[in-house]
């Protein structure tokens, strides 16, 4: 089961490594990293958000969706096997949709905001802003919910804490 | 009060630094052995480690750079805080359990040893503990050049200590740093982490009241003003784009499981179950501290694209300018005794790792055994170490910025991409390899050197962190696949069973 997973997780790191490759292979064009701020010295700006867009969006998408999976992969390969029940898959499913809920909005938001140069608010930042600033945090909470509530179920429970303390004495006894 | 504004600023600086004195002449009495002085007994309670753990990831660098970062390319820099939910989690999942069990099966005291104990073997070890080394000189060095940078400008402001030198400023706070973790080792480490953590709490937690209070309209107006301006820095990947803000995300995100000052705290703890109370108190201990850092930055940018303040002579002024405009005395004093507390909680982990590699894990690797009297030797070399970051940071600053620059390059991407493989995933992975993880730690390694010496520029913003971590990560993988799969020690193999 682990060897499989592995596989996955090798693979999603060779998806990661070749968009990455690809984004680095297309011209990027002057303010790609941002410009000097017209105005104020020791300040950058964006510039035409659009523009540093256009070439590689689509590209960046999928790295940040690669690299959500490349994340709850890695949590489920952290978690024994046998301790890989439905309900705990599930609970990584729905870390990663709320994760990638976040992501998409945030982007898609952006988009939005470039075509029509218009944005809603919401506390104290436009839109896809607060996707970023309050939904990244947030999804990232599932995930720590998922670990402290789920503790004892999926990482460690009071029969692998007996085995523990079993190892230790047998090794203890060893070097004795 | 504000007629008495430095001196109360300088009483309240003063007033920690006796804290964390105090906190040394204390530990000196529970640190018996190197046990106690490098990973203190695996004694602590979670809200020790919590604190520790939270105050150790947020450097000066949060507190100083940070802002600075968003003043000058606006919201790009958020990613590098706004990750930590999932950086804390991953970290958790990956490493807590299982580097708190191999450190208490093999007696482990530093990262270096479980890295030996997981593959068995001394290459490993030894490349791990260089690549320590190396980042820890560069992070002392930078984290103390800060560090009294920052006082000088306090003094300076003062009638008596208004010529003092940065040598003097260097001597002041390094000894303050040195007598603790000298004394107390990771002991007074990380009980000053306790202190310096609930200091950064509590200025993190005022500045965001402060900042939101600097404009009528609150944050709401001060993103308009910025969004007005340049668009573009107001919008989810700031000025300096997409691709370095999820480069961001990435190194920062994925790679916290990598810092050995971090993960090195997991090992501490008294009980296994402590993590799952650990994780989410360490994580609201960073956010509520890290709101500094957002609010400072986005009211600077506002202010001065607005025209309320002259442009910044550089983008690490705004923390101190926003105090100058918008705290009161006191404010500024406890963000002050904050600012040398993240800068301080960091270095002392470092030192304390640092210390650790030099003395525990390169002896051994080499000679097979350790030095005689650990303990004694630690204290001197605590010493030494700090004494040398300090010269490189003093002739960084005087004659020649590469040398540190150049060991800055070994910081948080070179750990990220040497040990997140090696380490968080190689304690999840039992057909991983030693020649797997000697390519990964030394395709960073490379890649991270070749990358600052040449000066690559690399397109749209990619930086050699970013290469360096997913190469050293596809390596690590296909040499592992490529190699015989391994034996493993039958305790570490049990373990990683459970």
């Amino acid at each position: 089961m682990d060897r499989l997973l592995v596989c996955v997780i090798f693979a999603v790191v060779l998806a990661m490594a070749a968009v990455l490759l690809l984004i680095g292979l297309i011209e990027a064009p002057p303010n790609a990293a941002g410009v000097a701020h017209d105005t104020v010295a020791a300040m950058q700006a964006g510039g035409d958000g659009a523009l540093r867009l256009e070439a590689i969006g689509g590209f960046a998408f999928a790295f940040q969706s690669l690299v959500l999976l490349f994340a709850i992969l890695l949590c489920v390969l952290s978690v024994k096997p046998t301790r890989r029940t439905p309900a705990f898959i599930g609970w990584m499913v729905f870390t990663y949709a709320v994760n990638m809920l976040v992501w998409q909005q945030m982007y898609f938001g952006h988009q939005t905001f470039l075509e029509t140069g218009e944005t809603g608010w919401f506390l104290g930042f436009p839109t896809a802003t607060a996707w970023q600033v309050y939904g990244v945090w947030f999804a990232g909470v599932v995930l720590i919910a998922v670990y402290s509530a789920g503790f004892r179920r999926y990482i460690l429970s009071g029969d692998d804490e007996r085995c523990f303390e079993e190892l230790l004495r047998e090794s203890g006894e060893l070097r004795d | 009060m504000e007629a008495f504004r430095q001196e109360i600023i300088l009483g309240t600086i003063a007033l920690y630094m006796a804290l964390c004195v105090l906190i040394g002449l204390w530990s000196m009495g529970r640190t018996r052995n190197p046990g106690d002085f490098f990973i203190a007994g695996r004694s602590l309670g979670p809200i020790v480690i919590s604190l520790a753990v939270f105050a150790s990831t947020l450097s000066g660098f949060g507190f100083v750079g940070g802002p600075g970062l968003v003043y000058s390319i606006g919201v790009s820099s958020f990613w590098m805080v706004v990750i930590s939910a999932t950086a804390f989690g991953l970290g958790f999942f990956l490493v807590a359990k299982r580097i708190r069990m191999v450190a208490e099966l093999r007696g482990c005291m530093s990262i270096p040893d479980v890295i030996a104990a997981r593959y068995g073997s001394e290459l490993a070890r030894l490349l791990v503990a260089v690549t320590i080394v190396l980042g820890v000189l560069g992070y002392l060095a930078t984290q103390i050049l800060a560090m009294s940078v920052v006082m000088q400008a306090i003094f300076a402001d003062t009638e008596m200590f208004a010529d003092i030198s940065l040598l003097s400023c260097v001597v002041l706070s390094s000894t303050v740093l040195v007598f603790y973790c000298v004394t107390g080792g990771v002991i007074a480490s990380v009980y000053t982490d306790v202190l310096q953590g609930l200091v950064m709490m509590v200025a993190g937690f005022l500045i965001l009241i402060t900042a939101m209070q600097a404009f009528d309209g609150g944050l709401r107006e001060a993103s308009e003003i910025v969004l007005a301006d340049d668009s573009e820095s107001m919008m989810p990947f700031g000025a300096a784009g997409i691709v370095t803000s999820l480069g961001w995300f990435f190194i920062f995100g994925i790679g916290l499981a990598g810092q050995p000052h971090i993960v090195t705290k997991m090992m501490m703890n008294k009980n296994l179950a402590d993590n799952r109370s650990i994780l989410p108190l360490s994580l609201l201990g960073y956010i509520v501290s890290a709101l500094l850092w957002i609010s400072i930055g986005m009211v600077m940018r506002a202010v001065v694209v607005g025209g309320g303040a002259e442009p910044l002579s550089q983008p690490d002024d705004a923390a101190s300018t926003f105090l100058a405009m918008f705290a009161s005395p006191l404010l500024a004093g406890v963000v002050f005794a904050a600012l040398f507390s993240a800068i301080m909680s960091t270095s002392d982990a470092f030192l304390n790792i640092g210390t650790a590699a030099i003395i525990h894990d390169i002896p051994r690797a080499l000679r097979n055994r350790p030095v005689n009297n650990e303990l004694f030797w630690a204290r001197v070399v605590t010493v030494v170490l700090a004494v040398v970051a300090a010269g490189f940071a003093l002739f960084s600053y005087y004659r020649d910025a590469t040398l540190v620059a150049l060991l800055g390059a070994f910081g948080w991407s070179t750990f990220a991409a040497s040990l997140f493989p090696v380490l968080a995933i190689g304690l999840n992975w039992k057909r991983a390899t030693t020649a797997g993880a000697v390519a990964a730690v030394t395709s960073a390694l490379l890649i991270n050197f070749v990358v600052q010496l040449a000066g690559v520029p690399l397109p749209w913003g990619i930086s050699g962190g970013l290469a360096a971590f997913v190469t050293s990560l596809v390596l690590f993988f296909a040499v592992s696949f490529a190699t015989p799969p391994p034996t493993l020690a039958r305790d570490i193999d049990r373990m990683m069973e459970i």
